[in-house]
């Protein structure tokens, strides 16, 4: 809202600094967005909330400085002569939108001359039109006035051209479908039966509370107008300017709760200042269609709130001129509490908390004291905050970056890859970034996506991680969303694997971490051969795999990725997260090496549940080393597998003949179980 | 064999014994050298001992005192050259070789995203301040997204151009079906699902990530980070607000600072205003606050009679951009390596 200094004057005096009044104004409630000088006035713009609509006029801020100086405010009673017949013999309005207009009042002003408005006017309204628009100019002296008032008391006003009116009578009604309308601005729009127009006995003359027709408007060859002067809904004003995408200083009003008591005002002080600078006759009377419900109600303060909310106390006398220096009316008081009757233009003043905030906001929030003793209170770490630290040090300690990619992505990543759920990605109605409508249900192809930002900015080590949710859609309710884990490395399968374990290990998880295969629900991305469901226990953790060339080429990039998922929760709830001490044995281990002839088709988890079992509790590391392949002399299919085995006991020093016999032990099972045998043996 | 011809192997020999032993760079090649020149059995000293034989008699005494000199000259050369290699850790290069000034074997290190750093960083001021950290769902309802938090059914923060309503997609049309659910447009939904299912006193954090439908530029993205106080109790007023906002801004940016409330309006908070605090000579938007709204205690079930609580929200990008110079929002989601490296 820009206010002029020059129009404030009329109606407060302002013998202050300006720059502190801007100040005090900011403090109060009205923030400072900045001055600067039109002509030879001063335009301040004030942020004006969307409770406050009271002080989208110049009247209304007049009030807040009146109030916070201490000052007289002085206002127009507008009383215009009222010459003419009676307004309601010769013309009628009727609302048959009462839901998109509760109330409509028209005056009537014959023999008018359109001349241009007073200079003073004109640079009133200079200062607070041309900085929003450069090309402002004023218009005529009836649309200059309406605009003056709409500017001095916040009510929108509308001046038709009485002789342009077909059949004497204004319906206020919904639009029709696709109804064609030739706006003010001289465009045609197309109206939606939400929306209201103004309509006279032939066709809609403006599109209520939004603008004016273009034949309808004052122009020279104007002699008699009509002042229309009307409530609209705030809802549909503000879903019809939307809708046309329609901005005006009229329907940023009307989208807001006005004075009720304005609309009187208003059409009243506009026929005033029509018959003084256009002269004219005021026909008798108004005409009045609906009526507004608006009706204040009593408010009570308890003086106790006062410290209760604010935590500081504020003298009683003070409280009470402070409201009623704001326009309340007090209507009842008892030593513990003050009732009041708060002004038609102060809607938003209905409950004793808002009287709370306008006590502080006056009084001054600087009084408030910031050094009080807030009594302390023990706080808690969730499991999943912790295990989330332990994540991310884990993450970024084997060489990963932490990304953060967006919530909802194009529909082709979640057709293409969709791990986690059979059931369709939700969708927002309007995309959240050029194409991205869906929510995603993997972080995967938002990483692929990093990756190939990084490669086309010729980054060469993209090692990626985000810990964030997928939304999976259920059958009713709120969506699933799952804290995942998303990583992509350039490393191979088994370095992907390798981080994953050494996670689960900084996690102390002892639940096993095994694989099985990965479904067809993994084709879209991930390699047929090179791929994995991973499992702690028996419970899905995720999965893991290296991108398939096709994926590979879906995000433009040029070299090979693995890519795993894992579902945090599971994570949380196997996590150690206060480790018990266990007793170490004092004692010295033996390792022994061995290197077993295989069939191909024997899997490392198997030799490994074998080797397991078969040595028993003496075994402290199992540590794989290296396949290679001999056909020649192991013949075909078969692989040679040389792992470790490190032995310990709790009681006392392990022999070497200790040792050999469970070495023994081991691959008599190999033998027994996977057919297998010692090289060299 | 001549005197002189002896006397001049041995000298040669001597010579390359002292230069191979010199130039053994590790305990492999300096053993290697051993083995040749004093071998016990195939060694250069050995085999031209086995020369002496053919030495005139009366030249015997001589060559046996030249040999003696010669043995003793490569034993010392060996034992300077072992002496130097005890010296030096095993398998090392020669000091000559040794460059100290060569770059070190460097880990990769990842870096934490500089959003997260800063969400952390709140987290644990507030966590000191006696406020738990709690998580909410992201996908809301319009009963916790505006209703409990006192929206009314025509207030503008509904309209579906400030938030991302969502719709299943009929497949073959392509049209969309409101489902009702909306990404939160602010994370005070989740202090409405806490006090919903936890009686007075509380003390919370609430944070992740909220969504309005801003176009991308350098200050605004569609998605962003948004942190949420909450404290309830009997007797909790504006005073204990601007108190814990500042001991809140104190520690975050390590030097006393003094809090501003300036008037502002927030459905769920009356009072509302905006706190700033001043830092560096100026005063700097910290974020939204106030007195949670008595509306909304009743909406969850509490007596706005019995307890008074405050709340305050801040926008974590717009902290972080401050904080480490960014000066372009859309920077913390293009993940380009390099500038996560930079934090």
């Amino acid at each position: 809202m820009l206010v002029s200094w020059d129009w404030l004057k009329q109606y407060v005096a302002l013998d202050m600094d300006r720059e502190e009044l801007e100040n005090r104004l900011a403090m109060s409630g009205l923030n400072h967005e900045g001055s600067e000088p039109v002509g030879n006035d001063i335009a301040i713009d004030l942020e004006v909330t969307s409770n406050r609509p009271d002080c989208l006029g110049h009247i209304g801020v007049a009030r807040e400085i009146a109030v916070l100086y201490n000052q007289a405010l002085t206002l127009p009673s507008p009383q215009p002569d009222t010459s003419g017949p009676d307004v309601n013999a010769n013309f009628s309005v009727s609302i048959t939108a009462p839901e998109l207009c509760p109330r409509y009042t028209a005056r009537i002003i014959r023999g008018v001359s359109i001349e241009d408005s007073p200079p003073w006017m004109q640079d009133q309204l200079r200062t607070v039109f041309l900085p929003i628009n450069r090309d402002w100019k004023p218009i005529n002296n009836v649309a200059d006035i309406t605009n003056y008032v709409l500017m001095e008391a916040g009510q929108p006003l509308h001046a038709f051209d009485l002789g342009k009116l077909a059949g004497g009578q204004i319906i206020v009604r919904a639009a029709e479908q696709g109804e064609q309308f030739a706006a003010i601005d001289h465009r045609e729009y197309v109206l939606q039966p939400e929306m209201c127009v103004i309509a006279d006995g032939a066709k809609s003359i403006a599109i209520a509370g939004v603008m004016g027709g273009a034949e309808t408007e004052v122009s020279e060859q104007t002699v008699d107008v009509l002042i229309e002067s009307a409530d609209f809904t705030a809802m549909s004003i503000r879903a019809t300017s939307r809708a046309l995408n329609l901005q005006s200083p009229s329907s940023y009003r009307f989208e807001r709760a006005l004075d009720p008591a304005g609309v009187d005002w208003a059409s009243q002080r506009c026929c005033e200042l029509i018959l003084e600078h256009c002269g004219g006759t005021l026909d008798a009377g108004v005409i009045e269609a609906g009526k507004s419900t608006w009706q204040a109600e009593p408010v009570v303060l308890r003086l106790s709130q006062i410290e209760r909310i604010l935590g500081i106390k504020i003298d009683t006398e003070e409280v009470r001129s402070i409201l009623i220096a704001l326009g309340n009316a007090e209507s009842a008081s008892t030593a513990e509490s003050i009732t009041v009757i708060p002004p038609s233009w102060r809607r938003d003043l209905t409950r004793e908390c808002d009287l709370l905030e306008e006590i502080a906001r006056i009084h001054g929030y600087e009084k408030i004291p910031e050094d009080v003793g807030v009594p302390m209170a023990a706080s808690f770490r969730s499991d999943e905050d912790r295990v989330a630290e332990v994540i991310r040090s884990t993450l970024t300690a084997t060489g990963f970056d932490e990304a953060l990619t967006g919530s909802v992505v194009p529909l082709a990543w979640t057709d293409q890859f969709n791990p986690w759920t059979t059931a369709t990605p939700l969708r927002t109605i309007s995309p959240m970034l050029l194409g991205a409508d869906a929510l995603r249900t993997s972080l995967t192809p938002s990483l692929l996506e990093v990756r190939r930002i990084n490669q086309s900015l010729a980054n060469p080590a993209v090692e990626l991680f985000e810990t964030a949710k997928i939304y999976l859609p259920q059958a009713e309710g709120l969506p699933q969303e799952q804290k995942t884990i998303g990583l992509t490395s350039s490393g191979d399968f088994y370095h992907l694997k390798g981080v994953i374990e050494s996670l689960l290990a900084k996690l102390k998880i002892t639940t096993p971490l095994s694989v099985a295969d990965a479904g067809e629900e993994f084709d879209g991305l991930l390699d047929n051969q090179q791929r994995c469901t991973l499992l702690l226990g028996d419970e899905r953790l995720g999965f893991l795999g290296q991108v398939s060339k096709p994926g590979l080429k879906a995000f433009s990039l040029k070299t090979a990725a693995n890519v795993a998922e894992l579902k945090m929760d599971l994570l949380v709830s196997l996590a150690t997260l206060i480790p018990q001490h266990q007793d170490l044995s004092a004692f010295p281990a033996i390792s022994r090496d061995l290197n077993v002839v295989l069939q191909e088709s024997v899997r490392w988890d198997q030799l490994q549940a074998t080797v397991e079992q078969a040595a028993g509790e003496a075994l402290e590391v199992l540590g794989y080393q290296e396949t290679y392949r001999a056909p020649d002399q192991d013949g075909a299919n078969t692989k040679r597998v040389l792992f470790n085995v490190k032995f310990r006991r709790a009681d006392a020093t392990m022999t070497g003949e200790e040792a050999d016999a469970i070495r023994d032990a081991i691959v008599q099972a190999i033998a027994a179980n996977h057919n297998g045998k010692l090289l060299g043996v | 064999m001549a005197l002189q011809d002896f006397l001049d192997q041995l000298d040669e020999l001597g010579t390359a014994a002292e230069s191979a032993f010199g130039d053994a760079a590790d305990t492999e090649t300096l053993e290697a050298a051993r083995v040749t020149f004093l071998g016990a059995k195939k060694g250069r000293l050995k085999s031209i001992q086995q020369q002496m034989g053919s030495i005139e008699r009366e030249d015997k005494p001589m060559a046996g005192k030249a040999f003696n000199a010669t043995k003793g000259r490569i034993e010392a050369a060996f034992e300077a050259a072992q002496q130097r290699s005890n010296n030096t850790d095993s398998d090392s290069v020669a000091n000559a070789q040794f460059d100290a000034s060569l770059p070190g074997a460097t880990f990769r290190c990842g870096n934490v995203h500089p959003i997260t750093q800063t969400i952390e960083e709140l987290k644990e001021i507030m966590g000191r301040l006696g406020f738990s950290i709690v998580d909410g769902p992201e996908i809301e309802d319009d009963w916790h997204n505006f209703v409990a938090l006192n929206i009314p059914d025509d207030h503008p923060a509904r309209d579906p151009l400030e938030n991302f309503y969502l719709a299943t997609a009929a497949a073959s049309s392509g049209a969309k079906d409101p489902v009702g659910l909306l990404l939160r447009s602010q994370t005070s939904t989740v202090q409405i699902r806490v006090m919903e299912k936890t009686a007075p006193p509380i003390r919370i954090i609430s944070l992740g990530r909220v969504y309005r439908p801003d176009t991308a530029d350098a200050t605004h993205y569609p998605m962003f980070h948004q942190i949420e106080g909450l404290m309830i109790d009997t007797n909790v007023s504006l005073a204990d607000l601007k108190s814990v906002l500042r001991l809140f801004a104190t520690s975050y940016l390590g030097d006393d600072v003094t809090i501003r409330f300036r008037p502002s309006f927030f459905p769920f908070t009356e009072p509302s205003v905006e706190a700033d605090y001043y830092w560096n000579g100026q005063w700097v938007e910290f974020g939204g606050a106030g007195m949670v709204d008595p509306n909304v205690l009743k909406a969850v079930g509490y007596d706005p009679e019995e307890v008074t609580g405050f709340a305050f929200g801040l926008g974590v990008e717009r902290l972080c951009m401050r904080r480490h110079g960014v000066t372009d929002i859309r920077e913390f989601y293009k993940n380009d390596v390099r500038f996560l490296a930079q934090f």
